[in-house]
């Protein structure tokens, strides 16, 4: 999920009719009006500003898929991203995926109010797999704790740790060439959760029934295809803990014979890396594009089409 | 005042600028859309650029905060490096 300006949302769910239409059915299921409360949220990650991700995110997906033609042979998300393919895979309704993901982000900020208030996940960019292992070595070697909770590209990664930690941390990976970017609170996917995914589990999940996906989603976690109801689930709370390895999620879909990857949503990372870039033809799905007139087909294009 | 090159490669980052809008010293380089990749490309391309390579405390957000801070880090390097 990348932070989005409200005004750019805001605007494609105000005039596109297809983000208008889900727009209403999130404020169906919610017991508030999301333009009102997304506008008043503070947080990047806010509950309504999930929401109001998740509405453009498929809207825009489906835009793609009506508009340009495309018949996706596959679907996958990072992160937040799980709950968007999972919805346009149709293994949940939208509208459960609306309040799946409300009471997803209730459950995380009530268990991070009072565990791990110390700890946090810091990105770092252009510093070597290798680099990082024998930097976070080192703070094991003092007795300090780290996870990386993000593969997102062959250089750049996100690790959780103490709020202690991340001064010698960050100094440590610049002093390799390495550059620290920014620091997410909550943090997020690190074996050190396990009580919040079982309680995931018993509180939020055990209240939602799967259906099969429509199309295989690739998992942001390891690559392999989530083809069942109870693999879906499943995917959503494996999240919790363990890292998303985005480089293997597209390695696998290139094995599976994809070569052209439509990134639907605001995205400033998962679809710019240079593992996406670099191996597929990669089309970014943003709500300027699907708000910008079309013009009509040129004679030879209808007849192609 | 920076060379001809560091404002091509900057601006080449800054999708929210216009071609015929001036490049102001203290612009703030974040609003006129350089996010985290476009930092770590326009270091690189930088770094290739100019033949120099930054280090410790050059490596951090304000560095990339305005083309003037930008460019006196780039500046100290070129210098230490002749």
């Amino acid at each position: 999920m990348s932070p989005a300006g409200y005004a750019d949302l805001a605007k494609y769910m105000m005039v596109s009719p297809r983000a208008r239409h889900l727009r209403e059915v999130a404020d169906s299921v919610l017991d508030y009006s999301l333009m009102d409360e997304y506008r008043k949220a503070k947080e990047a990650y806010s509950e309504a500003g999930q929401v109001a991700f998740l509405i453009s995110c498929f809207a825009l997906a489906e835009w793609a898929q009506q508009e340009l033609g495309i018949e996706p042979g596959l679907c996958s998300g990072a992160s937040f991203g799980e709950k968007v393919a999972i919805a346009y895979a149709g293994s949940l309704t939208f509208s459960d995926t609306v309040r799946l993901t409300v009471a997803m982000s209730r459950c995380e900020e009530s268990y991070f109010r009072l565990e791990h208030q110390d700890v946090v996940t810091q990105s770092v960019a252009r510093i070597p797999e290798e680099s990082l292992r024998e930097i976070l070595a080192d703070l094991t070697g003092r007795g300090e704790w780290s996870d990386i909770s993000c593969f997102i590209d062959d250089d750049i990664f996100m690790v959780s740790m103490c709020e202690q930690s991340l001064e010698k941390f960050t100094a440590a990976v610049r002093a390799t060439g390495g550059i620290p970017l920014g620091v997410m609170r909550p943090p997020m996917h690190s074996a050190a959760f396990g009580s919040l995914r079982r309680r995931m589990a018993d509180e939020v999940l055990a209240d939602f029934r799967f259906a099969e996906p429509r199309l295989p989603i690739i998992s942001d976690q390891d690559g392999s295809a989530v083809v069942t109801a109870e693999a879906a689930r499943s995917l959503l709370l494996s999240g919790i803990t363990q890292p998303v390895n985005w480089p293997a999620a597209l390695r696998s879909m290139r094995e599976r014979g994809i070569a052209k990857l439509y990134v639907a949503g605001p995205d400033a990372l998962f679809g710019r890396v240079r593992s996406a870039a670099g191996s597929f033809d990669v089309v970014t799905v943003n709500q300027r594009m699907a708000l910008r007139p079309r013009r009509p087909l040129k004679y030879a294009e209808r007849k192609a089409s | 005042m920076w060379d001809e090159q560091f404002e091509r490669l900057l601006r080449s980052q800054l999708p929210f600028l216009e071609a015929d809008e001036a490049l102001a010293g203290d612009l703030n380089l974040r609003e006129f859309g350089l996010d985290s990749l476009g930092i770590v490309d326009l270091l690189v391309s930088l770094e290739q650029a100019y033949g120099i390579r930054l280090l410790d405390d050059d490596l951090t957000m304000d560095t990339f905060a305005e083309p003037s801070v930008l460019w006196a880090t780039l500046s100290r390097q070129i210098s230490s490096a002749k």
